[in-house]
C-alpha cells in the first residue's frame, strides 16, 4: 500500500509516437519512482532517445500521458538534468570548461548579460564534485572524453536536479573513466533519480536497480533476466515473465 | 609619416569609417566562426543586392528621395536574416539547399532592377566592391551608432548567444526562447555585414567579416576574447588596407581582403604545428599528473 502511494518521478501512460508512417514507440506505460536508478537499452532505432525526447518534452507524443513528478514534461525541466551524447559537440569550439558548466543556469542571467555571483562558487563546486575543478579554466578542446563526460554532467547537476537524464554517458569513454563516471552516479543515486540510456549491460547490471528494454515498447526487466545475447546486440523477450510497471 | 591625411581629409574619414565598421566585424564574426555558419552569412551578403537594387531603382525611376540603396540593404538583410532563422527552425534538414536558394534569389533580384534602372549604376558597383573613400563623416557617425547598437545586444544577450551558438538543446532545456535569440543573432550579423559592405563591398564582406575572427580564434579559446581580438585585428587589416591602396592605387576593398587572406594563409602555415604541441603538452602534464 505504502509503495503504491510512492511519489513517481517519471509517470508514462500508453504512449504512442510515429516519424510518419515508422512506428517508433508503441503504447509505452512505465513508472520510476523517485531515487531509482533506471538503465535503458535496446537496439539502434529501437526508439531510446525518443523516448529521452519525449521525458525532456522536446518531443510530444501521439496519444498517452506523460508526467514528470506529476507535470507535464515541459513545466518540468527545471527539475531534470540532462547529460546529451559527447559526439555531437564541436570540438573546436571556443568555450572553457567552467563556462559550460554556467551553461546549466543561462536562463538566470541578470538583465546585463552576467552570472549572479555566487554561481561561479556553485559551478566550481559540482566540477568538485566531478572532480574536474582544476579544469575550470582549460579549454572544452583539450579534453579526453572522460573528462568531457564529466563537465556535461557537472553542468546538468548546476541546477540540482531531482531527475538526472543521460544518454549514452559511458560510449566511447575509457574503463577508467566509465568507473569514475558510475562512482559518481552512485553517490547521486542517494538524492537523484536517475535513467541512463546505455549499451554496456554487463556494467550497468550491479548498478542499476532495474532496466527498460526499448524496442519500440517498453519491457521492464530484472538484471537476472537479462540474457548473454543481449551483450552481442541481440535483445529479445525475456524469458522469465518481465516485471509490471 | 601621416602627412597624406592632412593633404587628403577624406582618407581620414575612411580611416575612421573602416575602423568603426571593423568592431562590428570582429564582434559578429566571431560568432560566425564558432558556430560555423560562414555559408548562411554569405547567403545574407549577397541577398542584400536585391534590396539595394530596388532602392535604387526606386529613386532613379520614381525619384522616391528616401530610397538610399544602403538602407535597402538594410532592410534586405533583415529579412534574409528571419528567413533564415524560421529556415533553421522548421526545414534543417534542407537548410544547406535553402541558404543557397535565398543567395541566388537575392541576387537575381538585384541583377533584375539594376538591368531596369536607367543609367550607369556607379552606386551599385561601389557596393559591390565597396568604395570607403566615399564615407561621410555622417556615415561615420552612423557607423558607430550601429556599433553601440550591436555592443549592448552582445554584452546583454552574451551568455545566451554562447549557449545557442554550442548547444541548442540546452538552451532548450533552459526554457531559452531559442528561435527569438536566433533571429536576434542573424539580424545583428545582418546590421554588420551592410557596415562592412561599406567597407569592402557585398562579394569580399565575408572575407573581412571571418578571416580576423578565424585568426583570433587560433590565439585563444574564449569566445569573448577572441571577439575582442578579431576587433583588433579587423581594425589593423582595413586601415594598412586603406593606406596601401592609397599608395599602390589599388580599390581598397580589394586590398583589405587580400591582406586579410595573405595573414590568414601566414597563420594558417603557423597554427597546426602550435596547437598540436599546445595539447599534447597538455595532455602530458595530466598523464605526469596521474
Amino acid at each position: 500500500m505504502s509503495n503504491s502511494k510512492a511519489p513517481l518521478a517519471i509517470d508514462i501512460e500508453a504512449v504512442c509516437l510515429s516519424y510518419g508512417d515508422v512506428s517508433i514507440l508503441e503504447n509505452v506505460s512505465l513508472s520510476v519512482k523517485e531515487r531509482e536508478f533506471l538503465a535503458i537499452f535496446g537496439p539502434n532505432g529501437g526508439g531510446k532517445t525518443t523516448l529521452l525526447k519525449v521525458l525532456l518534452g522536446f518531443v510530444k507524443p501521439e496519444h498517452g500521458r506523460v508526467e514528470i513528478f506529476g507535470r507535464p514534461p515541459a513545466e518540468a525541466r527545471e527539475l531534470i538534468g540532462y547529460v546529451p551524447q559527447i559526439l555531437r559537440f564541436d570540438r573546436q569550439f571556443p568555450i572553457s570548461v567552467l563556462e559550460i558548466v554556467l551553461m546549466g543556469c543561462v536562463s538566470k542571467t541578470t538583465l546585463w548579460g552576467t552570472y549572479p555571483r555566487d554561481f561561479k562558487t556553485r559551478a566550481l563546486e559540482v566540477l568538485a564534485l566531478v572532480g574536474m575543478e582544476e579544469f575550470a579554466s582549460q579549454s572544452f578542446g583539450t579534453l579526453s572524453g572522460g573528462q568531457l563526460q564529466r563537465v556535461l554532467l557537472a553542468r546538468a547537476l548546476m541546477g540540482n536536479p531531482q531527475l538526472l537524464i543521460l544518454d549514452e554517458p559511458i560510449a566511447s569513454v575509457d574503463q577508467a573513466a566509465k568507473e569514475e563516471i558510475y562512482r559518481i552516479l552512485l553517490e547521486l543515486k542517494t538524492k537523484t533519480t536517475i535513467i541512463m540510456v546505455t549499451h554496456d549491460l554487463q556494467s550497468i547490471l550491479q548498478k542499476c536497480d532495474r532496466l527498460l528494454c526499448v524496442q519500440r515498447q517498453a519491457t521492464f526487466m530484472a538484471p537476472e533476466q537479462i540474457c548473454e545475447h543481449f551483450a552481442w546486440g541481440l535483445y529479445h523477450l525475456p524469458s522469465a515473465p518481465p516485471q509490471s510497471r | 609619416m601621416f602627412d597624406f591625411l592632412s593633404l587628403h581629409p577624406f582618407l581620414a574619414t575612411a580611416l575612421a569609417a573602416s575602423i568603426v565598421a571593423s568592431l562590428a566585424g570582429g564582434m559578429m564574426g566571431s560568432y560566425i566562426v564558432a558556430k560555423r555558419i560562414v555559408f548562411l552569412s554569405g547567403s545574407i551578403s549577397h541577398a542584400v543586392l536585391g534590396g539595394m537594387g530596388f532602392f535604387l531603382w526606386l529613386k532613379r525611376v520614381y525619384a522616391v528621395s528616401w530610397a538610399n540603396p544602403i538602407v535597402g540593404a538594410l532592410i534586405s538583410a533583415v529579412i534574409s536574416a528571419m528567413l533564415l532563422s524560421w529556415i533553421h527552425n522548421k526545414y534543417r534538414a534542407r537548410e544547406d539547399t535553402l541558404i543557397a536558394a535565398l543567395w541566388s534569389t537575392g541576387m537575381a533580384i538585384g541583377v533584375v532592377f539594376t538591368a531596369l534602372t536607367p543609367g550607369y549604376n556607379v552606386e551599385l558597383t561601389n557596393f559591390l566592391f565597396g568604395n570607403i573613400l566615399w564615407a561621410t563623416s555622417g556615415d561615420v557617425a552612423l557607423l558607430g551608432l550601429l556599433d553601440l547598437a550591436l555592443l549592448t545586444g552582445v554584452l546583454c544577450f552574451h551568455k545566451r548567444f554562447l549557449t545557442i551558438c554550442f548547444d541548442e538543446e540546452q538552451a532548450h532545456m533552459q526554457g531559452i526562447a531559442v528561435q527569438p535569440l536566433y533571429t536576434l543573432l542573424l539580424c545583428m550579423i545582418a546590421v554588420s555585414i551592410v557596415l562592412l559592405i561599406q567597407v569592402v563591398g557585398a562579394i569580399l564582406v565575408i572575407a573581412i567579416l571571418t578571416i580576423p575572427a578565424a585568426i583570433a580564434s587560433m590565439l585563444s579559446n574564449r569566445l569573448s576574447k577572441i571577439m575582442v581580438i578579431a576587433s583588433g585585428i579587423g581594425c589593423l587589416f582595413s586601415t594598412s588596407g586603406v593606406i596601401i591602396s592609397y599608395e599602390l592605387n589599388w580599390p581598397p576593398g580589394a586590398t583589405i581582403a587580400l591582406i586579410a587572406a595573405l595573414c590568414y594563409l601566414l597563420s594558417l602555415l603557423n597554427y597546426p604545428m602550435s596547437k598540436t604541441r599546445k595539447i599534447w603538452t597538455f595532455r602530458f602534464r595530466q598523464s605526469v599528473k596521474e
